[in-house]
């Protein structure tokens, strides 16, 4: 890692300009994944990551740029190149580091680097027994396992000074069932902050069952029906629902530029009087957790709707120049690669008064998602849609038939509003999210809740 | 760096083979938002991705703290890595082919010299035009992104190839808003010669595909007669791109597997790669793996003629590499649905009534590229009479893609390419599945 010094004077050249910000962000990564088909380890690989990213503002304009030939030198003329955007007087005074700061609220037992490679190998072959074991129409399972150690120091002329390991590892299931007629998936992905003590803390064989569960159900399901219906989404994934139609619209990225429905609503009532909704990146060891923000500030719980009224926006430093609001912490970036700005961390609605039963019994018509895919959202307009990996049909009050490839469509501020019943059984499941400053790992959460009404997307014609 | 000597200790430790590939990349992307410069990020990058065959199985690492000083502990690393590896499958490190196709037009001297300030200009007068072009433009965007690399793969076999490209997308992306409704639309252009960054079909592209979705709402759900825009139709090809995958085929993952030689889609179809396109980055003469690229077509007429390959695919099919070994799994150059002879004009005239899509989205969550079927949110236009009536939104189509490349009724010629060179012409299909209202 680079020296104070070092950092010093790449700040002071940069700010040798008419720019009022300067940092400095050195990045070393390990990485190591395998990956298991056919019962066998196709693939070990590691993977290493050195560099620096330099960002240079003035107001909320900024320019940013990365390299991995990290000597002082060719840091420097980087830095030279950079500011070239900001001509004028020096607005700044000589920035002095201070001590650098390190806290860490996520321990790690077992750092991952120090375990064997046979030991992570094992851990995949329990999975792909028990996956296979589930059903005999599960026909190929897929697995992965990933670890991480993210090693960063960020210096700015913020009076920020800190170093910041973040700890990774995630196993990743995907059954495939298949028989003559058909080939339906499911996957778990259960992963956290932690070393490899986490495996010691889930069952494995009960998370790689659980994805075949999913495959095998939706290999003897019937299509979705294409119809507006009362929805029930489960804990857990399900709180991707909120990540992607509402969650992403919060985030200073779009809203400080004006480009999201929710600019300029805060304090406003958004959603209904049962949606409290939080982005907390504080949780210990969780898979979206930090110490420090990509700035260097540390990780804060954030209250973004406290019964359905907004309450915070999650914001970075230089956008909450543009919106004239103190940063939230909420500044993240994949790696050194990319200049940070605001993202979510653990994210999900909080609990809410009734039971999953209730939630069922009060609905007389319309589809239980059990399991959500993925999604997305156009933050401009609020428009969403997510697949639902499992999906069942409820009739009278009661869980129905299984039923496959529905999607669930519509907006986010309108979906916000239609939660008429919110469950007491929070759960946060992992995600990766993808947005500007890169790919990040973030929790998505919820308890179960229900929409009145959205769009069903299937592929059978209107049926009841 | 001279890689002799890594080759030399790798032999001497009891390796069968190694390989090493090196790249340098910089890049420049600048971002105007509304008359201001929001984004204006440079880079400059190098590196080393090494793979060894040890007893059999191959080793693989990739690393950015490149330095001779490392040789011994990378292939240490690569050592464990290849004695953690079950898979039965083949191994190669190839030794090359014959010869190389020379490509032509894939680096410009003109982009690369051009300077910052020209492209900062280009990037403002495009943002100036878009955002006055009409009242209804809420938020205006432009952006460039220019990238070059430099590659070079050699073995301790003798392979010594190198190759270097370079590449610009200029674009805009819009809001248009009016009574309360936003509406979201972008268009690009992408090439290595700065005097095809001719902004005035790109601003009245933009700009009409803003404003005319204004209160877009959904249709009556039903079967729809369909015309799938051009480069919506490529993105939704390359959510189904794994089918054609040998390595997803051989693993059972692909319903294309026993197809070959069969018809697969309606004989107008045919899928070509070419990896020879001129002012394309992924046009290239060898693939990740040394083995020469040409000229194919996947699908000829409707018939699959062969799946995507890499050397490890081909040895176990019998098979030779089809030159798409990329990135230790498999990839395409240039990859398109061969244009018809149709104008888009003509295929709107000649469908009547019907619908024009122009969105597809939650392609990564929407589709299962295993099964081929696929339920996504579409927007467009509501054609009549051959002409685009009113907007249509948060409407879901759903389908398979197989029985969509079945059902072709027509093939425009307006073919359009994606940031991944993946192209396709406008698509008509009869009597698609459509939910909405």
């Amino acid at each position: 890692m680079l020296e104070k010094s070092v950092l010093e004077r790449i700040i002071n050249e940069a700010l040798e300009s008419s720019a009022d910000f300067a940092e400095v962000f050195v990045e070393n990564t390990l990485q190591n994944s395998l990956s298991m088909q056919d019962s066998a380890v196709q693939k070990a690989l590691s993977n290493e990551l050195k560099g620096v990213g330099i960002r240079i503002a003035k107001g909320y304009k900024s320019v940013y740029g990365h390299t991995n030939k990290t000597d002082e030198q060719s840091l420097m003329a980087l830095t030279k190149d950079l500011k070239t955007a900001f001509s004028g007087n020096r607005v700044r005074e000589t920035v002095k580091l201070g001590t650098i700061q390190s806290k860490n609220n996520h321990k790690v037992k077992t750092y991952p680097n120090e375990v064997d490679v046979a030991e992570k190998v094992t851990l995949l072959k329990r999975a792909d027994k028990a996956a296979r074991l589930y059903s005999k129409d599960i026909k190929q399972v897929n697995l992965s396992y990933m670890d991480t150690v993210q090693e960063v120091v960020i210096a700015s002329s913020e009076s920020i000074f800190v170093k910041d390991a973040r700890v990774r590892t995630r196993l990743g299931i995907n059954s495939v069932a298949s028989n003559e007629k058909d080939m339906q998936h499911g996957f778990n992905g259960p992963g956290g902050s932690y070393g490899f003590e986490f495996y010691d803390q889930i069952e494995v064989e009960e998370e790689a069952r659980e994805a075949s569960r999913i495959a095998v159900t939706m290999l003897y399901a019937d299509d979705c029906p294409s119809k507006t219906m009362p929805v029930v989404i489960d804990n857990g994934f399900g709180g991707v629902i909120f990540h992607e139609a509402c969650g992403h619209s919060l985030e200073a990225t779009s809203v400080a530029k004006n480009a999201s429905v929710f600019s300029g609503k805060k304090g406003e009532k958004i959603g209904s009087d049962l949606v409290t909704a939080i982005d907390d990146g504080t949780i210990a060891n969780a898979w979206g957790s930090a110490n420090y923000d990509d700035e260097g500030l540390p990780q804060k719980r954030r209250v973004l709707i406290d019964k359905g009224v907004l309450t915070s926006y999650m914001v970075d430093q230089l956008n909450g120049r543009r919106m004239n609001e103190a940063s939230t912490h909420s500044s993240r970036r994949q790696s050194y690669r990319f200049a940070p700005t605001s993202r979510m961390s653990n994210t999900y609605i909080d609990n809410g008064e009734s039971t999953f039963d209730e939630i069922i019994e009060n609905t007389e018509y319309g589809l239980y998602a059990r399991k959500m895919g993925g999604g997305s959202v156009n933050p401009s307009t609020g428009d969403f849609n997510f697949s639902v990996m499992e999906g069942y049909m409820i009739r009278n009050g009661k869980i129905a038939e299984p039923v496959k490839g529905a999607t669930l469509v519509g907006t986010g501020k309108d979906a916000l509003k239609k939660i008429d019943m919110v469950g007491n059984n929070l759960l946060r499941s992992q995600g990766m999210c993808g947005s500007v400053s890169g790919s990040i790992a973030a929790d998505v959460g919820q308890p179960t809740i229900r929409i009145a009404s959205i769009t069903v997307g299937g592929r059978k014609e209107d049926a009841s | 760096m001279n890689f002799k000597p890594l080759f030399e200790k790798a032999t001497k430790v009891g390796f069968e083979a190694i390989q090493i590939k090196y790249s340098e990349s910089r890049s420049v992307d600048l971002e105007v938002f509304k008359g201001d410069l929001d984004k204006h990020e440079i880079s400059d990058s190098k590196g080393l991705v090494l793979e060894g065959i040890y007893q059999g199985k191959m080793g693989k690492m990739s690393t950015e703290n490149i330095d001779e000083s490392f040789f011994d502990s990378w292939l240490q690393t690569l050592k464990s890595s290849a004695e953690a590896v079950e898979s039965e499958d083949p191994v190669v490190i190839y030794e090359g082919d014959d010869a190389y196709k020379e490509v032509e037009g894939v680096y410009s001297e003109a982009l690369e010299t051009l300077s910052v300030e020209a492209k900062k200009k280009i990037v403002f007068e495009l943002e100036e035009r878009v955002r006055n072009a009409d009242d209804r433009i809420d938020i205006s965007e432009a952006f460039y992104s220019e990238s070059s690399r430099y590659v070079l793969l050699e073995n301790s076999k003798g392979l010594s190839l190198e190759k270097r490209v370079n590449h610009a997308v200029l674009g805009a992306h819009i809001v248009a808003k009016a009574n309360d409704d936003s509406r979201s639309a972008f268009d690009y252009i992408q090439s290595n010669q700065p005097q095809d960054f001719n902004t005035d079909e790109l601003v009245e592209n933009v700009v009409e595909r803003g404003t005319s979705m204004l209160g877009a709402a959904p249709i009556e759900s039903g079967k729809y007669d369909v015309i799938i825009e051009n480069r919506t139709s490529a993105n939704l090809l390359g959510a189904f791109l794994s089918m054609f995958k040998a390595e997803n085929v051989q693993k059972g993952l692909s319903k294309l597997k026993g197809k070959l030689n069969e018809p697969i889609a309606h004989a107008q179809v045919s899928l070509i790669e070419n990896p020879f396109m001129e002012k394309s980055p992924k046009s290239t003469g060898f693939d990740g793996e040394g083995v020469a690229t040409y000229k194919k077509h996947i699908i000829d007429k409707g018939v699959l003629k062969t799946y995507m390959h890499n050397l490890k695919t081909a040895k176990k099919d019998s098979v030779e590499s089809t030159g798409n070994g990329f990135g230790g799994g498999i990839s395409h150059t240039n990859l398109f649905i061969e244009p018809g002879e149709q104008s888009l004009d003509t295929m709107l005239k000649e469908m009547g009534d019907g619908l024009f899509i122009t969105s597809l989205q939650g392609l990564h969550s929407g589709t299962s590229a295993i099964s081929g079927d696929f339920s996504l949110q579409a927007s467009g236009y509501v054609v009549k009479d051959g002409k685009l009536d009113k907007p249509v939104s948060l409407i879901t189509v759903s389908s398979n893609y197989l029985e969509l490349l079945g059902t072709i009724n027509t093939i425009g010629s307006d073919l359009k390419f994606t940031f991944s060179y993946l192209g396709s012409p406008s698509i008509r299909l009869n009597a698609m599945s459509v939910s909405g209202k």
